[in-house]
């Protein structure tokens, strides 16, 4: 059985839109940022995506794990590989003129290789752009599990267009991932009952998988058993026969059409800026330099 | 739709045979039947016997989903079936699932009883209408805007039957619907199903718990074995063809049927002695989340050295999370727990399964190893015991559960019931002194669970025991100790003779006296103790 997020009423500005329209803005926006590498239009979507995120009065008690994790992802992981690597984002990065910090040289023990990450200021203010483009798209997106009705997940993809079978299909999958967690919790505690302890990993990494088997097998199988059950149970009830009625109705109210031009607005400025004037290539403040002394 | 709709039997299957491609034998062997609108058949057997795979050809998941060779026709109002697809044969035939997590699919309960109607493209006011009208015929009304996950295992089920109804099928097939509902709401159920059935609806209940299907007077029986029919007729005479020992039937006809042949020789190996404390409940209180509402409320416990204790009480009382605290799984927000002197709090899971062994429930949630003896050794492994002592402790549990034979099998593969014994076994093997089982029973037949547990009881190096059910009988042969659960508190606790005479008591934890207590509480003033209907045939007359 699917397991719906932890949703509920609020009562704030955000719940009492459209989910049409919320999408509608989300969607915007994320192909909005994507379009750029400037800081500087960047922050105005940091500032926009914070805004949302504000309005939607999540409390830090409820949010805590999600936060601990997109912080993780995106300073440890995103952050530090621009720091490093300088990839991941437009050519002039590593093609412009550098100005390097730190130069290093190590051999790899045994294959030779070299590897020189050479901290560079175009890197470093590379890195908190990349970190500030990620953070505007994912803090659009987090409270979506928590504002978002379940009940009109099927419907809302409906209304936005997509088929019947297409919407259900994203109803059911957007169940998926608190499914899994929950499936996931269970295994774990029947394992640590058979005095099995995830903490006591040891050996190598392919020994270390291995020892993983009791938590991920059952996961795994439960999660393809519970995929064809599911299948079944639509088929028993006369799923895909013809043009599906839902019995949720949504209706577009003022306040959405102003939500939904502003989201236009905004995709179309982007992209005029983008690809008609040329701006939001990657910037470098020349302040960035003066401040490491070049 | 169907133009014979007023002449022919809803239900027509003629000389049916299944095989499944991925095994050898075939499932179903020549099985004919008819069913008369407004009948109410009852389909019994052991696990494996062919019952669900019956299920499936009538509702169309053979040969749709479930590949095989399949001979034989089936009929609906006089059309055969094998041509129609499966929306159209479910506006006929409606399924209801053995387990309704496997069945539910919306998040809430109007969008799950509606989706049927919704595939149907009905106008959306019809919808709504067909909807209410449903649940307050199951007198669910106050659901309709739950989410589905919150709601107990009974109000499940009757929410996946409401998703059924609310089709308006003639044809109605319940495959084991009672297997996960506590004693009241079975009983709740079975009125339901004769309701059904009077106002015309053509049911086939497949279930195995005879004894309870028998008290809602099925107009005829169809018992099976090994695939294939060994009665079909009027439930009177089902008595007389059934094996008591293979299928639970209701007391009296046990008694009467027992007198002849030996009295049984259980003698259970655990006895209550010194009282020495095992496990001990102070003030426990719990909360799944800080200001979420109260599972368990200030419990008081003391688990014995020699107790066999059977925990009772309705769905949602709060029974598998008590007992999920005596292994540390869960802390308790107020007070404390002790598992051999120590508080769980400050004790590893991994240390406190050295001494108390926890079945699951579930056990899909727990098999993954690729032979069933890999599966069974891993406990013990993870407690770091010897191999000699590990290849014993493997050997025996799986004599004990009547697992021989299937040592190199992948678990996985295994029917539901085989696989519920492996995880008991499994918990075995680890050979702890405490045994904790969370509805050993489920999904097992009878002449199984009767065995494992009859054996468990017999097996040495066990102080204590304690199981979860809602099997009234359970408790009466096998307890020493009966403690009965009602909204996360501690209603009764004592004796079976004690708690078990209590009427008023059992009737307060939603638990239904079963034809076995009526027989005991007749005969208990010459026994002095409660006992199994097979022994009860040999208690000398007054």
């Amino acid at each position: 059985m699917l397991v719906a997020w932890k949703y509920k009423e609020r009562n704030t500005i955000i719940q009492r839109l459209d989910p049409r329209a919320r999408w509608i803005f989300l969607l915007s926006l994320t192909f909005s940022i994507v379009q750029f590498w400037d800081i500087r239009f960047l922050l105005f979507f940091f500032v926009i995506s914070f805004g949302h995120y504000f309005l939607c009065r999540l409390t830090w008690k409820e949010t805590r794990r999600i936060w601990t994790f997109v912080l993780t992802l995106v300073v440890v992981i995103i952050g530090i590989n621009a720091v490093l690597t300088g990839r991941g984002g437009p050519g002039e990065v590593l093609k412009g003129p550098k100005h390097i910090l730190w130069q290093v040289e190590w051999v790899v023990p045994w294959v030779g290789w070299t590897i020189s990450p050479n901290i560079t200021v175009e890197k470093i203010v590379f890195a908190i752009t990349q970190m500030v483009r990620m953070l505007s798209i994912t803090v659009l997106f987090i409270p979506l599990a928590y504002t978002f009705n379940p009940n009109q997940y099927g419907v809302t993809f409906r209304g936005l267009g997509l088929p019947d079978k297409v919407a259900v299909s994203m109803d059911l999958a957007f169940r998926f991932v608190p499914t899994l967690a929950r499936d996931f919790s269970i295994t774990l505690d029947s394992q640590r009952a058979r005095g099995y302890e995830v903490e006591r990993l040891e050996g190598g990494l392919i020994a270390q998988i291995r020892k993983m088997a009791p938590l991920v097998v059952p996961v795994t199988i439960n999660a393809i058993v519970g995929g064809e059950d599911i299948v079944n149970a639509m088929d028993l009830r006369c799923f895909g026969l013809r043009k599906r009625t839902w019995i949720h109705k949504l209706e577009y109210r003022p306040r959405d059409y102003v939500l939904i031009g502003l989201s236009v607005l905004i995709l179309a400025g982007s992209t005029f800026a983008n690809l008609g004037l040329g701006l939001g290539n990657f910037w470098m403040p020349g302040w960035a330099l003066r401040l490491f002394g070049f | 739709m169907f133009d014979q709709q007023d002449t022919a039997a809803p239900l027509v299957i003629e000389g049916l045979t299944f095989r499944y491609h991925t095994r050898p034998k075939a499932a179903l062997r020549d099985v004919s039947l008819t069913l008369e609108r407004g009948e109410l058949l009852l389909v019994a057997g052991a696990s494996g016997c062919g019952k669900t795979t019956l299920i499936r050809c009538i509702n169309g998941l053979i040969p749709r989903t479930y590949r095989g060779d399949l001979e034989g026709r089936i009929l609906l109002y006089g059309q055969d079936a094998s041509g129609m697809t499966m929306a159209r044969l479910s506006q006929t035939v409606g399924t209801v699932l053995q387990d309704p997590e496997r069945q539910i699919l919306g998040s809430f309960v109007l969008n799950e009883v509606a989706f049927g109607l919704e595939n149907l493209g009905l106008p959306r006011e019809e919808i709504i209408q067909r909807v209410d009208e449903t649940l307050d015929y199951l007198g669910i009304s106050h659901l309709r805007d739950r989410e589905t996950f919150y709601l107990s295992g009974g109000e499940k089920q009757k929410v996946a039957l409401a998703g059924v109804l609310v089709m308006h099928p003639s044809i109605l097939l319940l495959d084991e619907p009672l297997a996960s509902l506590d004693p009241a709401s079975a009983q709740e159920a079975l009125a339901l199903f004769r309701r059904l059935a009077d106002e015309g609806v053509s049911i086939i209940l497949v279930e195995h718990r005879v004894e309870d299907a028998l008290s809602i007077h099925p107009d005829r029986v169809l018992f099976m074995q090994e695939g294939r029919t060994t009665y079909y007729g009027p439930p009177d005479d089902l008595a007389e063809v059934v094996d008591y020992r293979e299928v639970k039937m209701p007391a009296h006809i046990v008694i009467r049927r027992a007198a002849s042949d030996p009295p049984p020789s259980f003698v259970p190996l655990i006895k209550p002695d010194g009282r020495e404390p095992l496990v001990t409940f102070e003030n426990v209180s719990f909360a799944y989340e800080e200001d979420g509402p109260i599972v368990i409320r200030d419990v008081n416990l003391t688990i014995h050295r020699g107790d066999v204790i059977a925990l009772l009480g309705p769905n949602g009382a709060g029974k598998t999370t008590l007992v999920k605290h005596a292994i540390g799984l869960l802390k308790p927000r107020q007070g404390r727990v002790l598992v051999g002197g120590h508080d769980t709090r400050e004790m590893s899971v991994a240390q406190i399964a050295h001494t108390l062994g926890y079945v699951f429930q579930s056990p899909s949630h727990m098999l993954f190893a690729p032979t069933v003896r890999e599966e069974l050794a891993f406990g013990p492994k993870n407690l770091g015991y010897a191999e000699e002592a590990i290849t014993e402790g493997v050997n025996r549990a799986v004599e004990i559960v009547n697992l021989r034979g299937l040592e190199e099998y992948p678990p996985l593969a295994l029917s539901f019931g085989q696989q519920k014994r492996v995880s008991i076994a499994a918990i075995l093997a680890m050979r702890s002194k405490i045994l904790v089982m969370d509805e050993p029973t489920a999904g097992q037949d009878y002449w199984n669970y009767m065995a494992f547990m009859d054996s468990i009881l017999q097996m040495p190096g066990f102080e204590a025991i304690l199981f979860i059910t809602h099997d009234l009988d359970l408790a009466i042969c096998y307890a020493s100790r009966v403690i009965l659960m009602h909204e996360g508190r501690i209603a009764g606790d004592g004796p079976p003779t004690e708690v078990l005479t209590d009427l008023e008591l059992l009737r307060h934890c939603h638990i239904v006296p079963t034809s076995l207590l009526q027989a005991n509480l007749k005969y208990l003033p010459r026994t002095g103790r409660f006992m199994r209907a097979e022994a009860l045939a040999h208690v000398p007359v007054a």
